[in-house]
């Protein structure tokens, strides 16, 4: 019957402290939601990129196959004779740039008008529709029928025409049907329409090629027949899979995305963490006489500590159910973000999809919330219950000031920070990332156990420093926190924690951003670049070789070379295969390549008897100079040895470089990506530039850029990359701030006798508000401080771990201390901010009543 | 330098607890007034009201001239600053702020430089004896040392009026004693009037004149032991 009793007495306190209940209940409902966001919307884009697979396939069972560069139409002929196929149907899909600009990207779908309507089925609307059969009528030149979504937006009727920018240039399409927006048609936003799959090939430069079939099987033949069939008889590079396995193998694609959102999704829980121990602590204090009370008629250990527990749970489900409902408001924005970066940086197409409520990620949200609330009060209540219930009834002016931890806590800190150093800085890029995470757990385990101690010899500092700038006030609202370590460092922990996520992410990406700088500058050191896409390049929009060749012919360029960059299959992965004119590669770029002597790698490159592979492709794969990469082409297995290892940041997964005629020659695909074009010398790039624009304009959908237009768009994908995670930072700084609007409410309580002396022998109430507003501005000077110091050793485990085992990246470590300095101001402004509330509260005090006060 | 006329305290909305009833209180420029009277009597309460920390429900409380009521909050607070020292039962010191910084603290709150408020506050406390504690923290001083400083921090802005609110009541007799001589001294020195509230008959015998409270009125008025300080 005791707890009850208990309980009673915990919600009691809630009522006195209601500004406390509700700053930790909203800190804990904030990284709930942050975490369930990032979650459902995670799923939303896999569910979307699933979906859009699926929604493709129609009635397919089984679809065909070989990476982006396609199959050739004989591969059609060979399944439609296998035994249990009984429709196989080539389809050809590609975004189209409308005469619409951004708003008007078009999914065509090419398709086989004869019998697709078998695979598909399209919902015409037959009220709009005036001919008998429109797919059947697509076979004309020139058709295409539009999804009735697309067609309203654009007030596109029958028989209008539209223009869609084709690999040959730009091509005019007369509309010959609108079907409805379910199913098929509510793809891609309902952005979709159909033409005929061999005009696709024309007007997409797809030459001879498909990119992938899609077939049903005879209902008595089991699947797993047909599929085995079928690999049989296709050469080694041709996939044949599910249409929902193939839509979960674009999960993989996606996979670092996801990881380094799922990381920065903890942080604000991590933060919240911080502040509950806080708001413990802080209840601990103010019931330091109750709880001797308490012990002095018979409440034992436990049962205190039971109390404070409870309180954490419930704080927990409180904060958990709040933060799920905020998460579910916000999970719909994160997935569409989320969307546009898989779309920018991988060059996926998703259909947006509704948030539904996911009770698994209920749960595990709901769990870490309540877990986060119990971590965070453990220390807190353990300390309440070992309380010495005599010193606890004691006066609260004859109680000590607070010891920080002791010399043995502060070796384990300095322990666990070392080895886990250590173990980053030293340990094999093989070892994993789950042991990593552990890692790096240790080194902020062991921060956090040094806090209390580096709080106070940071305070001890400052006091001097604040003591000039701001006189006694200063000198006093820096002694709150020299007197009060723990309670001022849960909160300088907060802050820790949130700005070592924002200083790593910016080391992180500044590294990144020098990487790609010498990258380029090695590398991509043409004058020019002409790419299909404003993003890091489209899947399924190629330029013709033709272009190139119209390029050359311009006065003042030197040199043109045709790029084809797409991804091969290898070993269950997707690395990216770039196909270039070796000889013009090597000319600028072969100081950048590491192996072969020169001659060797002029000489048996561009003949095709060898590739070069990307530093993280040889990192992930364990490849090196010598040893040989074995792909799977549509044309049959092509083996390589590799000649040479160069930095490459195209692809996370790695890239193999082989001469252009080589890939023509195994993949029948000469499409292109990118033209880079070298200039004569004197040649203006300026000039040139406004030439290829004004010569591609209307007719081919070119992007031109400069060599230093094209490092800023690059450095533009980069930052778009990174941008939900900047988002989720913020929300970890706000949560911080909670933190410091607990802990300042907590001094002005803890200080009013203080600031009643202050005011009794003549302190101004406007010095009462700057001491409450320089202890805000101490603890965010401090808690910068802190946060520098812990992303020190996370940028190491951003670089030199996280880097390499997602992606085989070796990021140089690069600490950025103007951005340390810059934050300093807004960091202050937020705390001053955090602090006015407690401030202004410190100001209405009653001085007759705080000298009194006990 | 302290005139009250017709002050009254209430406190409490419903059940209204009148701490001052009516009182009229004259305190010459230089005087040594004692209040006592028991727990209750409103002996604080009048000491918080010629301070400015409170005030009062009718009448009014002139200190050095000024209307109190008529000040702003800021007004009166400055006025506290220059005019007026504080001496408490709890000494009510800073546990964060050394002996040095504690008694300089009156003057660092005015503005003024720190190495003019370093000097000015050792210079104090070498005249109330703790020269070799200016770098203490308040728990580490006895309690007679405690109230020491506390008298110094009170008397380092050359204060015109001296308000004690049991200086002695947490010492021992002793100590007290001591105290009470300090203070005497620094009077003399200083010229300022004294107004303390006590309830210790020894410690009112120090003054020139002695106003028992009861009940939130003035019941009776007195000449202390020692007479008017005038006169010695």
């Amino acid at each position: 019957m005791m707890f009850p009793a208990l309980l009673l007495i915990t919600l009691r306190q809630w009522r006195t402290h209601k500004l406390r209940l509700a700053l930790t209940t909203l800190s804990i409902a904030l990284g709930v939601a942050v975490f369930f966001a990032i979650r459902t919307g995670n799923s939303i884009l896999l569910d979307s990129l699933k979906s859009t697979v699926e929604r493709l396939a129609g009635k397919a069972t089984l679809q065909v196959t070989a990476g982006e560069s396609g199959l050739p139409e004989e591969v059609l002929e060979t399944v439609r004779a296998t035994p249990g196929v009984r429709i196989a149907q080539p389809v050809i899909e590609v975004i189209a740039d409308t005469s619409f600009g951004d708003e008007g990207r078009l999914l065509v779908l090419g398709v086989d008008t004869t019998g697709d309507r078998e695979l598909r089925d399209y919902e015409f609307d037959r009220s709009r529709t005036e001919i008998a059969d429109p797919l059947l009528f697509l076979a004309q030149p020139n058709s295409i029928l539009l999804s009735r979504a697309f067609a309203e937006r654009h007030s596109l009727r029958l028989g209008d025409r539209l223009a869609l920018f084709a690999s040959e240039g730009r091509r005019e399409f007369t509309v010959r049907g609108v079907f409805q927006p379910v199913g098929l048609g509510a793809v891609f936003g309902g952005n979709i329409a159909v033409m005929d799959v061999y005009s696709a090939q024309l007007v997409f430069n797809r030459g001879h090629n498909f990119d992938r079939i899609d077939l049903m099987n005879f209902a008595d033949v089991p699947i797993e027949t047909v599929q085995q069939r079928l690999r049989a008889r296709l050469a080694s590079g041709v996939e044949v899979l599910r249409p929902e396995v193939r839509g979960e193998a674009l999960e993989n694609a996606v996979t670092a995305m996801r990881i380094g959102m799922l990381m920065t999704s903890f942080v604000a829980l991590l933060v919240c963490m911080y502040i509950i121990f806080n708001s413990f602590t802080i209840a601990v204090n103010q019931r330091w006489k109750e709880i001797g009370v308490l012990r002095a008629v018979g409440v034992e250990r436990r049962n205190i500590r039971g109390m404070f527990l409870a309180e954490a749970l419930l704080m927990g489900v409180l904060g958990s159910l709040l933060g799920i409902a905020a998460g579910y408001c916000l999970a719909g924005a994160t997935g569409r973000v989320m969307g546009t970066i898989a779309a920018a940086a991988y060059g996926l197409v998703s259909t947006p999809e509704r948030v539904s409520f996911q009770l698994g990620f209920t749960l595990s949200s709901f769990v870490l919330g309540v877990g986060a609330s119990l971590a965070g009060a453990w220390f807190p209540a353990r300390a309440a219950s070992q309380l010495d219930p005599v010193l606890a009834l004691h006066n609260i002016e004859t109680r000590q000031a607070e010891t920080v931890l002791g010399w043995r806590r502060m070796g384990a800190g300095g322990l666990l920070v070392a080895t886990g150093f250590a173990l980053i800085r030293w340990s094999s890029p093989r070892t994993g990332l789950t042991f990593q995470f552990v890692y790096a757990g240790g080194i902020l385990l062991g921060l956090t156990l040094l806090l209390p101690r580096l709080v106070q010899w940071a305070a001890r500092a400052l006091r001097p420093l604040m003591d000039w700038a701001a006189g006694s006030e200063g000198a006093l609202a820096i002694d709150s926190m020299i007197q009060s370590p723990r309670r001022s460092a849960a909160t300088v922990g907060a802050l820790m924690v949130g700005l070592m996520f924002v200083f790593s992410t910016e080391a992180y990406i500044q590294g990144y951003r020098r990487v790609i700088d010498r990258w380029m500058n090695e590398v991509l050191n043409s004058d020019l670049f002409v790419a299909t896409s404003t993003l890091m390049r489209s899947p399924t929009y190629h330029f013709s070789e033709e272009l190139g060749r119209q390029i050359a012919d311009i006065p003042g360029v030197k040199r043109v070379e045709d790029i084809r960059f797409t991804s091969v299959p290898y070993r269950g992965d997707t690395p990216a295969l770039v196909a270039i004119e070796m000889d013009g590669f090597l000319a600028r770029a072969q100081d950048a390549v590491e192996g072969a002597d020169g001659r060797s790698l002029r000489e048996q490159l561009p003949r095709g008897e060898g590739v070069l592979i990307s530093r993280n492709f040889s990192t992930r794969w364990g490849l090196g100079v010598g040893d040989h990469v074995r792909l799977d082409a549509p044309s049959g297995p092509i083996e390589r040895p590799i000649l040479g290892i160069l930095d490459d940041y195209r692809s996370e997964k790695g890239t193999i470089f082989m001469e252009r005629a080589l890939y023509k020659k195994y993949w029948g695909d000469s499409a292109v990506d990118f033209i880079d074009v070298n200039l004569a010398p004197g040649a203006d790039p300026g000039k040139v530039k406004q030439e290829i624009q004004r010569f591609t304009s209307n007719t081919t959908h070119a992007f031109v850029y400069t060599n230093a237009e094209f490092k800023r768009w690059v450095a533009g994908l980069v930052d778009q990359f990174f941008m939900l995670n900047y988002m989720q930072l913020v929300i970890a700084i706000l949560v911080a701030m909670l933190g410091i609007i607990n802990t300042l409410l907590i001094s002005v309580s803890e200080r009013r006798r203080e600031m009643g002396i202050l005011r009794a022998i003549g302190g101004l109430r406007s010095q009462i508000r700057k001491l409450v507003l320089l202890e805000a501005v101490a603890i965010s000077l401090v808690g910068v401080l802190m946060g520098a110091l812990a992303a020190v050793f996370n940028t190491e485990f951003l670089t030199h771990a996280v880097s390499i085992a997602l992606a085989g990246y070796h990021i140089p470590f690069y600490f950025p201390w103007p951005l340390v300095l810059w934050s300093l101001p807004f960091v202050v402004a937020a705390s001053l901010l955090a602090g006015w509330w407690p401030a202004s509260r410190a100001v209405r005090m009653q001085v007759v009543e705080a000298i009194g006060y006990e | 330098m302290v005139q009250l006329t017709n002050v009254s305290k209430n406190y409490g909305n419903k059940r209204k607890v009148r701490a001052l009833r009516d009182v009229e209180l004259h305190v010459a420029s230089g005087e040594r007034v004692a209040l006592v009277g028991p727990s209750g009597s409103g002996k604080s309460t009048l000491l918080n009201l010629i301070c400015g920390l409170d005030e009062p429900t009718t009448g009014t409380v002139i200190v050095a001239g000024a209307v109190l009521s008529e000040l702003s909050d800021d007004a009166r607070t400055r006025m506290r600053r220059e005019k007026i020292g504080m001496i408490f039962q709890t000494f009510n010191l800073l546990p964060t702020l050394t002996a040095l910084e504690n008694v300089g603290l009156p003057l660092r709150l005015q503005g003024i430089a720190k190495r003019e408020t370093e000097r000015r506050a050792f210079s104090m406390l070498e005249r109330v004896g703790l020269k070799e504690r200016a770098t203490h923290r308040p728990d580490e001083l006895s309690g007679g040392e405690s109230q020491r400083l506390a008298i110094a921090r009170a008397l380092v802005f050359n204060p015109s009026l001296l308000l004690g609110d049991e200086p002695t009541g947490n010492l021992d007799s002793a100590t007290g004693e001591e105290i009470l001589g300090l203070l005497d001294e620094l009077h003399r020195e200083q010229r300022c009037t004294l107004l303390l509230v006590t309830h210790n008959a020894s410690v009112a015998g120090y003054c020139d004149r002695i106003l028992t409270l009861r009940d939130g009125q003035i019941i009776k008025e007195e000449r202390g032991e020692r007479g008017p300080a005038e006169s010695r």
